[in-house]
């Protein structure tokens, strides 16, 4: 279909509605926020319009941002373009006409206030069909706790920027683990590697949003 | 010469006889006083006794006056949230806060702990007229995240007018810092922008590159030094960082060493790095750490490049690390053995012998570094061939230098680890010392009645 064939491309490019100047070239066109309502009214149902529209669009931006063929500002544009044309949809969330792909629970851990790395990654879990609980920055280990206990079934990510705070993820996978040792816990982060990772006993690394999607959709079995 | 003409011949890519190594070290030099970053990094004293014991205990051909890239943005009202074991951090932003961009004003000499850090430098320049101190500055688009949030990101795109705005007002803060810092007599400026990691080229050269010529240029007129440094991935961003016409750019170990040597060359720009903070560095054994500091230096080579750590060291760094590096930049014989032991572990291909050995005469060889900074390599080939002189055409004696891809292949093929090492028929016969003359000729003519040789 035509029409989600150009969501798909807004949310590519970023396009957020039709009086935004960016991109340059594709100006006075139509962004994500008049198509998807558009499509909602050409009854297109709001289900496919996410899956076959938003999220085919978030999808190729991971795999460019992995490359390195787009970096933070690009990111940052085409998960505003989600955001456009997911506000359309949230009425259809809630009365389970949408069915998300499940939690995903995200905090950068104590002492560390870099968010930058885990706000893209909660983006394009969010733009892959997930529901995101951001827990924000500093976050200590009780607080991922509570989110868990509040969201069974979730999973959870933790980020860390530097190496002093890395260490922190050690303690708080810890507690996850001890309050449910079945709990699947990512961690990431530029100082984190697949070693750490293991060290630490967590589960899952990933050094980009890319990986963490393909390990949740393999988890959830979306 | 001395450690700042080094550090000034490596800036402007003439040839050295050693590569000059710059510590990057800032709060951790609070670590080597039994401080915490918070008390080093606000008083005069403790840097001045920091650096010092720094220069001396990794033998600094230069050194950052202070790292700590909040300077600015303190003096200029953002909040800093202070910790014990990194340099301080901005946690408000006041044009996201309500403020407007003419509202804030260029920071004075008397705001913050600018003035604290000019006399720092100015005391430190008086302590160590030799060696090249590196005065640091918050680059422009890092300054303006500090003032505004990352907000910026989107505002490049949907505001871009307001960031030009924004980039011409911090362009100002750093003129100003730059010449406060030239005033103390420091060598180089170093622009520091780690947050230009994060946008692409095309942002790049539209928001930022204007910006930092500017402040190079300033510099430049003031005859003196500049750097460019971007910790983080800037791989996308190299050519045009040198484009922006420092005389230097120092990056992070996420870029391969080798393709930022190709780009900023070319472009007539020296550069510096990058060992790896975290894992060499911090984690690392202290062999580990000379082999990364190797690689770079091979990499890098000796015209154009200085050896750095890809950023501001980590506070915990163990102080063993960072002088196995200062001992391998300074001992060229260690550089030897181990390159020689890298070639012996990656199973170099070994060389065909067939035709070298020879039923009759005696085969002599002499693995050794280049003589110029391994003397008993010297003396040992010397020795050698003084020794097998008396016998004439029965004793075949040659010298194998690692310094070739063949001396390489040669040490390898005959399983020499150390360097020198004299070999005869295969066999490593002496090794490190050298022997006497009669010692050699002893084992010669034991090989000589073992094959018949006459
Ligand atoms: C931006 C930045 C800041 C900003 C943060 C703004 C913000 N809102 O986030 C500010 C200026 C506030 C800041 C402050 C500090 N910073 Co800072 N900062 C950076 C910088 C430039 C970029 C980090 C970044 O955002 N990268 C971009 C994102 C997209 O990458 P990312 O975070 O790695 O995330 C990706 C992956 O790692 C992964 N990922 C991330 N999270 C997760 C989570 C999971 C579960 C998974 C699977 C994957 C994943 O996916 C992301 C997308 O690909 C880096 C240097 C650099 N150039 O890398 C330094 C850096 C991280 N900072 C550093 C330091 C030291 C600090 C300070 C202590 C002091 C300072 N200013 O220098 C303070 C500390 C503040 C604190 N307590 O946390 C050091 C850390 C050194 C170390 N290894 O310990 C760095 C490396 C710079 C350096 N070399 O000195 N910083």
């Amino acid at each position: 279909m035509e029409i989600l064939k150009q969501i798909a491309e807004c949310v590519e490019f970023g396009k957020i509605n039709e009086k935004s100047p960016y991109p340059p070239n594709m100006k006075g066109r139509l962004g994500a926020d008049e198509l998807v309502k558009q499509a909602l009214e050409e009854g297109v149902d709001a289900d496919t319009i996410l899956k076959k529209g938003l999220i085919v669009g978030m999808e190729i931006v991971g795999v460019k941002f992995r490359e390195n063929k787009v970096f933070v500002p690009q990111v940052l544009m085409s998960a505003k373009a989600m955001t456009a044309g997911m506000t359309h949809l949230r009425p259809y969330f809630n009365s389970g006409e949408v069915q998300r792909k499940g939690k995903f629970i995200l905090g950068t851990v104590e002492g560390d206030l870099h968010d930058i790395g885990k706000n893209l990654v909660g983006m394009m879990l969010e733009g892959n069909g997930y529901e995101v609980i951001d827990l924000g920055t500093d976050v200590k280990s009780g607080q991922f706790i509570e989110a868990l206990e509040a969201n069974p079934g979730s999973l959870v990510g933790l980020s860390a920027l530097l190496t002093t705070t890395m260490r922190n993820m050690e303690k708080i996978v810890a507690e996850i683990k001890k309050m449910n040792p079945e709990q699947k816990v990512f961690v990431g982060g530029a100082p984190v590697s697949q070693e750490y990772c293991d060290k630490i006993n967590a589960d899952f690394y990933s050094p980009d949003p890319q990986g963490v999607i393909e390990r949740a959709n393999m988890l959830m079995g979306a | 010469m001395n450690s700042k003409e080094l550090v000034k011949k490596a800036f402007k890519i003439e040839e050295v006889h050693r590569i000059p190594w710059v510590p990057f070290v800032g709060c951790h030099a609070g670590k080597l006083l039994g401080l915490t970053a918070t008390e080093y990094l606000q008083s005069k004293e403790n840097i001045i006794k920091g650096i010092d014991k720094a220069i001396k205990l990794y033998r600094a051909d230069g050194i950052p006056v202070v790292f700590d890239l909040q300077i600015e943005a303190e003096a200029m009202g953002c909040k800093l949230n202070w910790v014990d074991d990194n340099p301080p951090a901005v946690i408000s932003h006041p044009l996201a806060e309500g403020k407007e961009l003419k509202d804030i004003s260029i920071p004075d000499i008397n705001d913050g702990r600018i003035k604290m850090v000019m006399e720092t430098a100015a005391e430190l320049r008086r302590q160590h007229p030799d060696i090249a101190l590196y005065g640091l500055i918050t680059g422009p688009f890092t300054l303006a995240l500090h003032l505004l949030g990352t907000d910026i990101f989107m505002k490049l795109m949907m505001e871009p007018d307001y960031v030009h705005e924004l980039m011409q007002f911090t362009t100002k803060v750093c003129q100003f810092m730059a010449d406060e810092y030239i005033k103390t007599g420091v060598d180089v400026v170093a622009i520091v922008d780690p947050m230009t990691s994060q946008i692409d080229p095309g942002s790049f050269e539209e928001f930022v590159q204007p910006y930092a010529n500017e402040v190079f240029e300033s510099i430049r007129n003031q005859s003196v030094l500049s750097s460019f440094f971007v910790c983080g991935n800037a791989k996308q961003n190299i050519e045009a960082m040198c484009d922006c016409k420092p005389d230097n750019i120092s990056i992070d170990e996420n870029i391969p060493l080798d393709y930022v040597r190709d780009v900023s060359l070319a472009k007539g720009v020296s550069f510096g790095g990058n060992i790896q903070l975290t894992v060499s560095l911090l984690m690392g054994t202290e062999e580990e750490c000379q082999r990364d500091a190797l690689t770079c230096m091979d990499i890098g080579g000796k015209k154009g490049f200085l050896l750095a750590p890809g950023c501001d060291i980590p506070m915990d760094t163990p102080v063993k690390n960072m002088q196995a590096v200062a001992e391998l930049v300074h001992d060229e014989l260690r550089q030897g053995e181990l390159r020689a032991s890298e070639a012996v572990q990656k199973e170099v291909e070994p060389l065909d012998l067939t035709d070298h050995w020879q039923d009759d005469k005696v085969v002599v060889d002499v693995v050794t570094l280049n003589a110029k900074s391994c003397a008993a390599c010297q003396y040992m080939l010397k020795a050698a061939e003084v020794a097998c002189e008396p016998y004439g055409s029965k004793v075949i004696c040659r010298e194998y230098n690692i310094l070739t891809q063949e001396g390489v292949r040669m040490m390898a093929t005959l399983g020499v680890r150390n360097l020198p090492t004299l070999v005869i028929e295969g066999n490593k016969e002496f090794i490190s010392h050298i022997p006497p003359i009669n010692e050699i000729q002893a084992k010669i003519e034991e090989y000589m009645n073992k094959k018949g040789v006459r």
